[in-house]
């Protein structure tokens, strides 16, 4: 089962267009929508989720029509939301079973078998009779992952999950999001090209409510080979290179200014040439250097 | 079934949580605590249903207790409906909810069910309470009446659960699709606003339909369907779903369910849509960052940088709390109540007073006192939690700013708010005055109430709320605990706690008198400010240093942090703030309870009740009789004194001898001389306010003596209630209380029977059976005198003028004071008055018998009309009853601690706030003009009292009021016209209805009255207004004429009413005569009622009414239990115009009860007809007696 989505559209109140004109298919493993902050994401997942309706287009999930049948869509879909809230006094059990009641698993010995098996998979057994209110970060975190993998969903929907996480913990959720079957579409939701290098066969990478580029990752840092130059500059330089040359993104490495430039060619001799990541894909991107705006109808080099 | 999964998950969540306990506990424990303290159970509580004859486990008083306590409720049903759906937002959980595959009706409904079975089960807990209450040990078993369990569970069925789900239902709605708790608190306070200008216009008798529907809560329709049940009716009857109350139900019902189909319509499962102010749009890249400053930048984080910051930033928090809708729409609420209030300004029978600056001043804070403290609860929460509810309290309490500076700058804004609400009042006030074409604003007067003497009061709840918010550390639970405090101090002297040194906020209540300015008030006032004000300032401190600053607010941690911020500094203000508190509570305490004895409505139950045990063995001893009473009175205004000497003649009527003479003085007054002229011995007991006077020898019968007195009067400091106001700097109104009165008074006693339990004395009759002949040796006012001879010289300041009864023979100045002698020429009652004030005087004449009128510079508004209302009077009275026995009448105004006007021998007191400020409308017609009305009825006692007095039995006051108030309305109908007075006798009728149904003990015909004023004023002025309509005028003034001239100024043995009625038998013909049995003998009331009326046009041009109507007579017992009689009486009927003047008006005889058909004829088309369409029969039912006639 497919998600399928076609020329959405979406512009808010206060004059922010927020999606524009996406077209993507999305097929079973994780895929990976990278943007930065404002570039429409959230906006996206929302309406996926059913929670938001777009201004125009249409989304398909296998044969249902999303943006209609949301009942249906609710009973396949686990949803994970950048930020979420807790009752305070309810414990992590008590909530779960609640939930899992409502997503129907009526007959209660399968609710108990299910949820306290989601715990042990979130590591929450311990904790499972303690308050929401109670729990750190991290744990609210798997909370939401668990809540959202109850009943079996067949659409998973995670957005911005490791923000705000330790490394251990940042580890510890991927290997839980990974464990997710291969039948179900997991979109994953983030500004954080790791998550998505590391996890995700497919990606997207979105911006101002257009997709730029998508397909597999590994494939995008490919097609990068070879344009991606690198050059140590001094802070007073920076600007003056700025202007200059193509720089797609700056960053300090070992407390210098490390600069990355796009281009066919190095751009002169004080530059050398560097093995392109996942990072590059994504600010030459940001940067228009890549991909497109009115991006082909049907992904390109899908395997 | 998901939407009770979802109910139950709420049940079991609200279950889990303290608050709903608190709830509970809070119900059941009110429940209680009211049906104990109306049992009699709770020493020093006086709580009532209105009479103690009503059970208090009747179904009446059951209502009454468990629907009032379910209005409480309605703020409990607020924050848990509005926060049904809301708590999602709110924690932000609705996105896992939204996603599930639950469909939004299922959500909804699962959520109202849930919330409406939790709110259910916390109001169950009124009635345990009640019934716990009933069988609490200490209470009168006496008013516990047969239990039944259909009087608990009927209110809930009728009130408490449809209130519950109506208004529930529009909070729900409210929470879900407004997303923010502040729309419920609004539609809350409208609700309220609702119930409230509901209550103001139920004073008009024409707005009934309005007033039931208005109040969501049913409680006005309830009253409207209530009102004139009488004891009988309210221990066995349950509230019907009928009338007025049942089409509350069904409008509230469906306006709530209303409410629900539009939540279920319009509500989705969707993302809040994001704002204007919130959605993010992308940034451009950033440009590369700029080189670092140039220059460091010093931060000033001193104490006295922060000082100086705080006025801006208690700005910034005032705008933000001033600055939205909510508050605005708070305000204009109370506004709109304001002015819906100011319409009835001071009215009596429906005519309005000039909207004098106190009195406007007066109605707008007590009317939009309760807005301001609802934005001080409220607004004191979201200001407390501010920066956490948006999620920036970490950021915030990192910062370096000091903890009282939010504390402070909070508190500012709050105050600040409530000034602005005050300026609002003040504009409020003036606009009021200018509607009503009144321009004497006094603004001086104005600014210096609402500011120095109201707002005060609000300020100190500001500091309170507040408080409750830090300490208790939870909004919605401060909430309610802030709204209790309110009702606990508002109920709190009804259940026996007076003193108000322990309650937070409360001060000493002051009236401001035209006349009289502040009086004596202000002195207690200002201590108590600053009493509280001290006691705010330490609660202030303790504000600041258990401030919530950090993410751990568990106690521990507030009391480290406590410690911490206790500093030497604090310590200091502290101490100061205590100390000072304790010494300004040591001023009050010295004055209220040392130097002027604090006397609770209890103690002063008790020192009647040992009136009684001790001397009633002495009721009837012979005592002498006071045949001439010679005092001078000496005023101090400013000083607030006076002293009274004087002598009284006495003789030995009985016939036999007088071995001890009881003498009564009353207990707070300082005795420099009261002696015989005869060898006696006195013993006193000061605290009874009893001196006996034990003969050496006897008096024997027909001998005389004298007693001589030298009295003080005065008042040092102040009180905290009964402030002294006899003697005031400007209005001094002195009566002949204060003087020895002989023998055992009987108007001392107890006269309730719950009360004389309580103190373990049997009940007792309120009088003399009607023919008992040892009452007719007294007359009715008091046992020691017949008619006596008077002489008083009064003296006071120079720039005053001071009266008593009496011919003023001579004025002089002395000693710089002004001295004034009055005599009587003539025996008069034992009963006199001294005033004094700086008087402006209006002088007349009507044939040989000078008129003046003694009034405030400024008051003269209805000056004219009182002279006009003297002169018809005498002229009327000395044509109908025989001539007037003195040759001056004087009415003089006194200030409006009191509110009645009052006969002495040719002389009137009459209250500042009754009749000189009224505002009469010559052009409205349905304006009553009460001045002149009340004029007359004064005058009417120079006749009936002052010439004939009746004797000490049952039935005696009617001889004096009935007498008089039928005289005053036939002076107001030969002034305005027979049908003018319809609307008269309908709140004489309305009056008569209301008042039998609060009777205390037992209701009595006409002819036994024993006091009540709902029989001796209202009954009697209609009963005997209808007798004159029916026999004639003439007729019964003839009656009135022979009774009167019989019993001129004559001694022992005094008339009765039985005499009276012998007289008017005697001029009523004998198909008539029923009528004196009927309407003086028994307690009758008509069921009169127009079924149907319609007319049609004649050929000569005249009109044919048909009518169908309801005739009924019974007869009611003491209690109201009511029999019916055959009738054979005769009606009116008529029709009216639509101006509801009588256009023909026909008396016909109904020979049965029940249905008939009738025709009538006028000369034009009728808009109303029906059955005694002029009110002049007493009926069960004020406005059936006429409907709409329908053009045939």
């Amino acid at each position: 089962m497919d998600l399928v989505i076609e020329g959405l559209s979406k512009r808010y109140p206060n004059g922010v267009q927020a999606l524009r004109d996406v077209w993507l298919t999305i097929r079973p493993g994780m895929f990976g929508l990278l943007g930065p902050n404002g570039a429409g994401k959230s906006t996206l997942m929302r309406t996926i989720a059913t929670l938001q309706e777009p201004d125009s287009g249409s989304i398909r999930l296998g044969a249902l029509d999303v943006l209609r049948q949301k009942g249906e869509v609710r009973r396949l879909l686990g949803y994970l939301p950048q930020d979420f809230g807790v009752y305070p006094k309810v414990t992590a059990w008590e909530m779960l079973d609640h939930f899992a009641r409502l997503k129907g698993i009526s007959s209660g010995k399968q609710r108990r078998e299910v949820v306290d098996a989601l715990l042990r998979q979130t590591n929450l057994h311990q904790v499972s009779g303690k308050p929401l209110g109670s729990f750190s970060g991290g744990m609210r975190q798997r909370f939401g992952i668990a809540q959202a993998l109850l009943g079996n969903p067949r659409l998973i929907i995670v957005d911005e999950p490791t923000a705000g996480l330790d490394p251990e913990e940042r580890v510890r959720f991927h290997n839980l999001l990974s464990a997710i079957g291969e039948e179900v579409i997991v979109i994953l939701s983030t500004h954080i090209v790791s998550d998505v290098s590391d996890l995700c066969r497919e990606m997207a990478v979105i911006n101002q409510g257009q997709v730029l580029l998508g397909g597999d990752p590994l494939q995008a840092v490919e097609g990068l080979k070879g344009k991606i130059w690198r050059k140590f500059v001094t802070r007073a330089e920076l600007a003056d290179h700025s202007a200059r040359f193509p720089v797609i993104s700056s960053r300090l490495f070992s407390g210098r200014t490390l600069i990355h430039v796009y281009a066919d060619a190095a751009p002169d001799a004080s530059f050398e040439p560097a093995s392109p990541e996942l990072d590059d894909v994504y600010f030459a991107a940001i940067h228009g250097k890549i991909g497109g705006a009115a991006p082909p109808p049907v992904l390109a080099g899908v395997a | 079934m998901k939407a009770l999964a979802i109910a139950g998950f709420e049940l079991v969540r609200r279950i889990r949580m303290l608050s709903t306990y608190v709830y509970f506990a809070t119900f059941l424990a009110a429940g209680a605590f009211f049906t104990i303290a109306a049992g009699g159970g709770l020493a020093g509580a006086n709580v009532s249903f209105g009479s103690s004859k009503v059970f208090i486990n009747a179904p009446y008083a059951l209502n009454q207790t468990i629907t009032a306590l379910g209005y409480l409720g309605v703020l409990v049903t607020a924050a848990m409906m509005g926060r049904a759906v809301q708590q999602d937002f709110e924690h932000e959980t609705f996105h896992f909810f939204f996603t599930s595959p639950v469909s939004p009706r299922q959500y909804l409904a699962g959520r109202f069910l849930g919330t409406a079975v939790v709110l259910t089960a916390v109001f169950s807990s009124i009635a345990v309470g009640c019934f716990f209450g009933i069988h609490f040990p200490t209470v009168d078993q006496a008013l516990v009446g047969p239990g039944r369990v259909a009087a608990y569970l009927h209110p809930y069925a009728v009130s408490v659960i449809p209130n519950l789900l109506a208004t529930g239902a529009i909070f729900f709605a409210l929470g879900a699709l407004g997303r923010r708790m502040m729309p419920v608190y609004v539609s809350a306070v409208l609700m309220l606003v609702g119930y409230l200008i509901a209550g103001s216009l139920m004073k008009d008798l024409d707005n009934k339909w309005l007033v039931a529907l208005m109040d969501p809560w049913g409680n006005r329709a309830q009253h409207l369907t209530t009102e004139y049940w009488p004891i009988a009716d309210r221990n066995t009857r349950l509230v019907p779903l009928e009338g007025y109350f049942l089409w509350n139900r069904v409008l509230w019902l469906g306006v709530g369910a209303a409410a629900m189909g539009l939540v279920f319509a319009r509500f989705r499962f969707a993302q809040p849509s994001v704002s204007a102010r919130k959605a993010t749009a992308p940034e451009a890249a950033p440009p590369a960052a700029p080189a670092a400053p140039a220059r460091r930048v010093e931060a000033n984080a001193s104490g006295w940088a922060y000082l100086v910051m705080l006025p801006r930033l208690s700005w910034l928090a005032f705008r933000e709390t001033v600055k939205n809708v909510y508050f605005a729409v708070i305000a204009l609420a109370g506004m709109l109540f304001m002015f819906v209030s100011a319409r009835a300004l001071g009215s009596l029978f429906g005519t309005n007073t000039y909207p004098v600056a106190y009195q406007v001043v007066e109605l707008t804070t007590g009317t939009f006192a309760l807005f301001m403290i609802i934005v001080a609860t409220f607004s004191s929460g979201e200001l407390v939690w501010r920066e956490r509810d948006a999620r920036m309290d970490q950021i915030h309490d990192a910062l370096p700013i000091p903890t009282w500076l939010p504390l402070s700058m909070k508190l500012l804004a709050l105050l600040g708010a409530e000034a602005l609400l005050t300026a609002l009042i003040l504009v409020s006030s003036l606009l009021i005055q200018s509607f009503k074409g009144y321009f004497h604003f006094e603004l001086g007067l104005q600014l210096h109430f609402l500011f120095t003497v109201f707002f005060p009061d609000i300020a100190l709840a500001c500091v309170l709320a507040v408080a409750v918010q830090v300490l208790v550390n939870q909004k919605y639970v401060g909430h309610f605990i802030v709204v209790l405090y309110w009702l606990a101090t508002l109920f709190a002297p009804q259940l026996g706690f007076e003193d108000r040194l322990y309650q937070y906020g409360q001060s000493p209540q002051v009236t401001y008198s035209d006349m009289n300015g502040y009086g004596p008030f202000l002195a207690g006032l200002r201590w108590f400010n600053l009493y509280w004000a001290l006691a705010a300032l330490a609660v202030a401190i303790t504000c600041h240093l258990f401030w919530v600053r950090g993410v751990d607010a568990s106690w521990r941690a507030r009391l480290t942090g406590a410690r911490g911020r206790f500093t030497p500094r604090s310590r200091l203000w502290m101490g100061a703030a205590a100390a000072g508190f304790v010494a300004a509570g040591a001023v009050i305490f010295y004055n209220s309870h040392l130097l002027n004895p604090f006397r609770t409505e209890s103690d002063e139950q008790e020192a009647r009740a040992r009136y009684e045990k001790r001397y009633r063995s002495h009721l009837d001893d012979p005592q002498p009789k006071i045949l001439d009473v010679k005092v001078a009175v000496d005023l101090y205004p400013t000083e607030r004194r006076a002293d009274l000497r004087g002598t009284y003649r006495l003789k030995n009527e009985t016939s036999q001898d007088v071995s001890a003479v009881l003498l009564n003085v009353p207990w707070d007054v300082t005795i420099r001389e009261l002696a015989l002229d005869r060898p006696h011995a006195l013993e006193s007991v000061k605290e009874d306010g009893l001196h006996t006077a034990k003969l050496q020898s006897p008096l024997k019968p027909g001998e005389e003596a004298a007693l001589r007195f030298d009295l003080g009067f005065g008042e040092r400091g102040f009180r905290q209630r009964g402030e002294m106001t006899a003697v005031a700097g400007n209005g001094t109104f002195l009566n002949s209380d204060l003087l020895p009165h002989l023998g055992y008074q009987k108007s001392r006693e107890l006269v309730e029977d719950k009360e004389r339990r309580k103190f373990g004395l049997a009940p007792r009759e309120r009088m003399l059976d009607r023919d008992d002949p040892r009452g007719l040796q007294r007359n009715v006012l008091n046992g020691e005198a017949d008619f006596v001879g008077f002489e008083a010289t009064v003296s006071t300041v120079p720039d005053q003028i001071a009266l008593a009864p009496g011919y003023l023979q001579r004025e002089w100045q002395q000693g710089g004071r002004r001295y004034f002698e009055y005599k009587m020429d003539g025996p008069i009652l034992d009963f006199f008055s001294f005033l004094s004030a700086r008087y402006q005087v209006k002088r007349d004449t009507w044939n040989d018998v000078a008129i003046e009128v003694y009034s405030h510079p400024g008051h003269q508004y209805n000056v004219d009309r009182m002279v006009e209302a003297v002169k018809a009077s005498l002229a009327h009275y000395a044509r109908a009853y025989g001539p007037y026995q003195h040759r001056q009448v004087r009415i003089l105004e006194f200030p409006r601690y009191a509110t009645f006007a009052q006969s002495f021998p040719n002389t009137i007191p009459f209250s500042e706030s009754i009749g000189f400020i009224a505002k009469v409308d010559p052009n409205d017609p349905e304006d009553v003009d009460y001045p002149f009305f009340v004029t007359a009825h004064e005058v009417a006692h120079q006749w009936w009292a002052h010439q004939v007095i009746g004797g000490d039995v049952q039935g005696a006051e009617m001889l004096a009021e009935t007498l008089s108030e039928y005289s005053a309305l036939m002076v107001m109908k030969e002034k305005y016209g027979a049908q003018r007075m319809r609307k008269f006798l309908k709140y004489e009728l309305h009056n008569y209805l209301t008042g039998r149904a609060f009777e205390r003990k037992k209701e009595v015909p006409l002819s036994r009255v024993e006091g009540q004023p709902y029989i001796r004023y209202n009954k009697g002025g209609m009963v005997m207004y209808a007798l004159a309509d029916l026999i004639g005028e003439d007729q019964v003034n003839a009656a009135l004429r022979a009774f009167l001239e019989r019993n001129k100024l004559k001694g022992p043995p005094y008339p009765n009413s039985t005499e009276l009625l012998a007289d008017l038998r005697k001029v009523t013909p004998p198909d008539l005569q029923y009528v004196i049995d009927d309407w003086f003998e028994r307690i009758t009331l008509y069921e009169n009622r127009a079924i149907k009326a319609g007319y049609r046009k004649r050929e000569d041009g005249k009109f044919e009414v048909t009518l169908k109507v309801m005739a009924k007579k019974v007869q009611a017992d003491e209690l109201g239990a009511e029999k019916e009689q055959p009738l054979q009486d005769v009606i009116e009927i008529g029709a009216l115009d639509d101006q509801d003047q009588p256009i023909a008006l026909e008396r016909r005889r109904f020979d049965k009860s029940g249905e008939s058909e009738l025709t009538l004829v006028t000369d034009r088309a009728p808009a109303r007809a029906g059955i005694d369409p002029m009110n002049k029969l007493v009926d069960r039912n004020v406005d059936d007696n006429t409907v709409r006639a329908e053009a045939l």
